[in-house]
């Protein structure tokens, strides 16, 4: 509660420009002019921030400490300043995400709580926090970088609904990863082969995204008895679009390889609609070589022909 | 002489009907209820060529409203089909239609010869070109493709708009890849009809240099005698001959 009100207190604080505006000034009169990356405990970092995508962030009005808490002098060093124990004991957990900062990183969890423990109890927490893997995503794998996080509804966001799916294909259409996690093959692909996908892709604006069947911060695996996607579970799921989804319905939406029969009844209709179209086009060509030769050559003796045919018959 | 002048100039003018005004709107409908499938369905089908895509299907008004257009379209096309069939029925029926060999549109073993005939003309080996009925193989050809074309696209459509009624009827072991198998015949299948229209049907009844730009019985139903003993010989002496009787 403490916490809370004194985070409500401190943004109160920040609201006013010059306050924050001084605040910031000390770390982006540097930060903002860093060209190129530095490598640090063996991973590529970037410094730099860009100060005028920052301020439209919906963060632009945060200090650089709000979330940076270790930094206090300018310059920095040493980095020693006292964080919030829950940041810090939150920083330990996911340290292995953070290319820097994993206080940082963890600093998200003062303002978004409930999403931030809905995150770390996801498959892609449980990867990070359970398994000390890097591969899990946390906030900044899906929403960008924090100091550029837009509304999840503007067009740069890549967790608007029509950056979403290729947000979560950066890992999901991965195909090292997809081995690894033994996420189903070409899950990517069967989806925009879908008839989801493909009203996706032309703009349907009740298309299914991936979040809509498998939902977002409490994402959990498709073997899972709490995912939406897990077995009777997908009857309420697949119910929101498909009205009266049952059982049998819904087993067919599903990233599954359909096995030979499409596959071979596909090869036998294009082998249908080739022979049909080499048959049509053959007919056609050699009618019209026909009619070009009867004009030139024949007309005079098949309208004579004809004529007599007509009277004696 | 002078009589036989008339005769002539008589054939030029005079006109049989070959459809009535009930099959020339089951054509119509029939015709333009293709053409908007084909144009929605393009798109959904080739969503994979996104720019495209999105642009043509933004033009038949957004894929909601191209996917109602698609849906209002089938449902007309097979209710129009269906028409056809009953009223076909009704006629045979009253034995206001007769199967006959020289006048139906049933595939006969002739047909078979016809084919091979017309391609030994087209060659030059043949002299003379086959004698059609009232309907040549090319258009048999072109009317059961309808039937085929009902069958397979028209009713994997239904299972793709109303799924969920569908998948009632489908045998549980059947659902790891009927849904794919429906996707394929339906757009694999629409794939062939429009090819098969844009070859067979376009040059036959447009480009071809007798009727280009295109055959007008679909508007008038009519056939001059001069036209139907040429293009359907077997036809106009079945009909000389029951004059005669």
């Amino acid at each position: 509660m403490v916490k809370r009100i004194s985070i409500v207190l401190s943004l109160i604080l920040l609201v006013p420009v010059f306050a924050y505006g001084e605040d910031i000034a000390g770390c982006i009169v540097c930060h903002n002019a860093m060209a190129g990356k530095i490598e640090y405990n063996g991973k590529v970092i970037d410094l730099n921030v860009d100060a005028r995508r920052f301020e439209i962030s919906v963060h632009g009005a945060f200090a650089c400490t709000e979330c940076h808490e270790r930094f206090h002098e300018n310059p920095h060093t040493p980095a020693d300043n006292p964080v919030t124990p829950d940041v810090k004991k939150l920083s330990e957990e996911v340290a292995i995400k953070a290319k820097a900062d994993p206080v940082a990183l963890a600093a998200c969890s003062k303002c978004h709580e409930d999403e931030y423990r809905d995150v770390l109890d996801s498959v892609h927490g449980r990867n990070v926090v359970k398994k000390g893997k890097a591969d899990g995503a946390l906030c900044l794998d899906c929403h960008g970088s924090a100091h550029y996080i837009t509304k999840k509804n503007d067009k740069e966001s890549p967790v608007n609904r029509w950056k979403v799916v290729e947000t979560c294909g950066k890992c999901h259409g991965n195909e090292k990863l997809a081995k690894e996690y033994g996420i189903a093959k070409h899950v990517m692909n069967s989806y925009y082969e879908s008839f989801h996908g493909k009203k996706y892709i032309l703009g349907h604006k009740r298309a299914p995204t991936c979040v809509s069947c498998h939902g977002y911060h409490d994402i959990k695996s498709k073997d899972d008895p709490t995912s939406p996607v897990f077995g009777t579970n997908k009857i309420k799921t697949c119910g929101h679009c498909h009205k009266g989804a049952n059982k049998k319905f819904v087993a067919a939406i599903t990233h599954k390889d359909p096995g030979p029969i499409p596959h071979y009844a596909e090869k036998g209709l294009i082998i249908l609609t080739m022979s049909v179209i080499a048959f049509t086009v053959l007919h056609v060509l050699l009618e019209a070589y026909s009619d070009i030769r009867d004009v030139l050559f024949r007309r005079r003796k098949e309208v004579e022909h004809e004529e007599g045919k007509g009277y004696s018959g | 002489m002078k009589k036989e002048k008339d005769t002539q100039v008589n054939e030029e003018t005079q006109e049989v009907e070959r459809f009535n005004v009930i099959f020339r709107i089951q054509h119509v409908i029939m015709f333009t209820t293709f053409l908007l499938l084909a144009f929605t369905g393009w798109g959904l089908k080739y969503a994979e060529l996104k720019d495209v895509s999105s642009w043509w299907i933004r033009i038949w008004g957004g894929p909601k409203t191209a996917g109602i257009i698609h849906r209002t379209a089938g449902i007309t096309m097979l209710l129009d089909f269906l028409f056809h069939v009953v009223y076909v029925g009704y006629l045979l029926l009253t034995g206001k239609m007769k199967i006959r060999k020289e006048t139906t549109v049933i595939p006969l073993p002739k047909d078979v010869v016809d084919v091979i005939h017309n391609f030994l003309y087209f060659i030059g080996i043949a002299k003379t070109k086959p004698k059609f009925g009232r309907f040549s193989y090319a258009q048999k050809f072109d009317y059961w493709a309808v039937f085929w074309g009902m069958f397979i696209i028209g009713l994997s459509g239904l299972c793709l708009a109303f799924p969920v009624q569908a998948s009632a009827f489908m045998p549980e072991w059947t659902t790891g890849w009927i849904w794919q198998l429906i996707a394929v015949m339906h757009s694999d299948e629409a794939l062939l009809a429009i090819v098969f229209i844009l070859f067979w049907h376009f040059y036959n009844e447009h480009l071809k240099p007798e009727v280009f730009p295109m055959s007008w019985v679909w508007l008038t139903g009519r056939i001059s005698l001069k036209e139907m003993k040429h293009k359907h010989p077997l036809e106009y002496e079945l009909m000389m001959k029951e004059k005669r009787e």
